[in-house]
């Protein structure tokens, strides 16, 4: 069994352009996650966007993105805002 | 008053939305096509195989195409059962290899859209569409989130007479256009996590027994999703090699599972590990899989709009068609446009001939034959850990019987399945298997 997977450096191997002024990924109501026991979303999102601060509440890295559309539908409390990056941004595949 | 005005806008530059476009350009139709990548083909990704019939209806010269946009031709194609032990293949040597190719999406959609360019399909790419416009309840064109111009921030507006939606799986502007009821729910999407891996050079001939102009096709079931229903996919590419694992969304959700440990695990499997040794990870990327089927077929026509492609739900996920249908929707509703265009009318009613056409077609048909395929996964998720287990003890026996009397081999083996299954419960699976299709 392997031991955790780093998922930051399989993302490292994807090219992404930014959006800086505006993150495409928010969550509705933060009290929402608090109370959320299981927070799947640590796990089921395939880039680890979502991320436990020390206090438990959920950090958005959007900028790490695939956009595959799982956390729109996977929050059993569909408490995140979800929509695409602007034109041009996000996840640029070189292969895909 | 709009911006601009075009004949038809397509949302989205996949094979679907690049088919279609190409289709109505070759017959002169002013058709614009609105991708929010930075290319075509920046956005997609898939495991995967293009079939070429789909391909030669829009681009008849293919594969004597140059650049050549694909990988290598599919030469070998078929199973790996998976078992914690070992592996059983299944493998299948192709008669007609130009029949289908490994490919990577980047590379092909892009080649694809410069295709569609050269027959006359405007393309906006790094364009989002956010919003349509309507007249009452006609959909009247798009709302883009660009401004007009640098001195007016108001976004831009393009009217269309139609709109065609290629926007891919997460289908939001379907959604918009009140052609869906809802978000589609985590039981009816696969999520898949590919790696593009680089062996060292010349290794991948070597360790696949594949030549340069072979190809090999493989999906993966049983150990490889840990027996959880989904499945693995292996693919040759030209210098890399395509490795993924897809699984229900639901399960990951309901199990808290990381993809990526799944595919991580998958890799470590000693059935791979000669395989991968020494492979760098490329590219790492994920997508949903559309796998809601009939039950959650949107409305494919509204007025002035259509759906086509992985928006509509359109993948065979036993038969691994994906790109194929899109291609083929592309082309039904370009057909529905030039003949709404002649007519001048886009109203649902004249548009419902695309559904007509595509209710007449093999993707409808099979979508309805595989209408309960998900259930039956769900429920019988023994296929994907009993049965490769099962395969390969047998096999095992089978193949080691040596210096023993047969028979005693035999009823072993049947000492196998009855224990793992039983021989009622494989009769019983059987019959379910055919009664899924019959």
């Amino acid at each position: 069994m392997v031991g955790s997977v780093n998922i930051d450096e399989k993302i490292s191997s994807v090219k992404f352009f930014v959006d800086e002024e505006y993150p495409h990924l928010r969550i509705k109501d933060e009290k929402v996650c608090l109370k959320c026991n299981e927070k799947p979303c640590l796990n089921f999102c395939p880039a680890g966007v979502y991320r436990l601060t020390e206090e438990g509440s959920i950090l958005i890295s959007y900028q790490a993105c695939l956009e595959c559309g799982s956390c729109r539908i996977g929050c059993p409390f569909e408490n995140i805002i979800w929509s695409y990056p602007r034109g041009g941004f996000g996840v640029n595949y070189k292969f895909g | 008053m709009s911006d601009f005005s075009f004949d038809v806008v397509i949302v989205g530059g996949g094979p679907a939305g690049l088919a279609c476009g190409i289709h109505l350009a070759k017959k002169g139709v002013k058709v614009l096509l609105i991708e929010r990548g930075r290319f075509c083909g920046g956005k997609n990704l898939f495991g995967g195989v293009i079939y070429s019939e789909s391909l030669k209806e829009i681009v008849p010269e293919f594969p004597k195409v140059d650049p050549f946009p694909a990988e290598r031709p599919v030469t070998e194609e078929g199973y790996f059962i998976v078992s914690k032990e070992g592996v059983v293949k299944i493998l299948h040597t192709k008669k007609t290899p130009e029949e289908s190719f490994t490919a990577l999406r980047a590379k092909f959609d892009n080649w694809l859209s410069e295709y569609a360019l050269k027959k006359g399909v405007f393309i906006a790419p790094k364009t989002k569409v956010v919003d349509f416009l309507w007249k009452g309840s006609q959909i009247t064109g798009v709302v883009l989130d660009r401004p007009k111009s640098f001195q007016d921030d108001r976004p831009t507006e393009i009217s269309a007479k139609l709109v065609i939606l290629a926007e891919g799986v997460n289908r939001v502007l379907t959604e918009k256009a009140g052609l869906v009821y809802g978000p589609f729910k985590p039981e009816e999407v696969v999520l898949a996590v590919k790696e593009v891996l680089q062996l060292p050079k010349g290794a991948m001939e070597v360790r696949l027994g594949v030549s340069e102009n072979k190809g090999l096709a493989v999906e993966i079931i049983g150990e490889i999703t840990s027996g959880l229903p989904g499945t693995g996919f292996l693919y040759t590419n030209k210098t890399t090699l395509s490795f993924g694992v897809g699984i229900f969304l639901k399960t990951l959700v309901d199990l808290n599972l990381k993809p990526y440990e799944l595919h991580e695990k998958a890799k470590e499997h000693s059935i791979f590990k000669e395989l991968f040794q020494g492979a760098e990870t490329l590219e790492y990327g994920a997508h949903l899989i559309p796998e809601w089927g009939i039950k959650g077929l949107p409305k494919l026509y509204g007025n002035g709009v259509l759906v086509i492609g992985d928006s509509a739900g359109l993948v065979n996920p036993l038969f691994r068609e994906g790109t194929n249908l899109a291609i083929y929707s592309g082309l039904m509703a370009a057909d529905t446009a030039f003949s709404a265009l002649e007519k001048g009318d886009f109203s649902a009613k004249t548009l419902k001939t695309y559904e007509d056409r595509f209710k007449e077609s093999y993707i409808y048909k099979d979508l309805i034959l595989l209408k309960d395929l998900k259930e039956f996964l769900f429920r019988n998720s023994h296929f994907f850990s009993i049965y490769p287990d099962m395969l390969y003890q047998s096999l095992s026996l089978y193949f080691s019987a040596q210096g023993r009397y047969k028979r005693d081999v035999i009823r072993e083996i049947f000492g196998i399945i009855r224990k793992k299954r039983g021989l009622f419960g494989v009769l019983k699976d059987f019959l379910n298997i055919g009664r899924l299709f019959w």
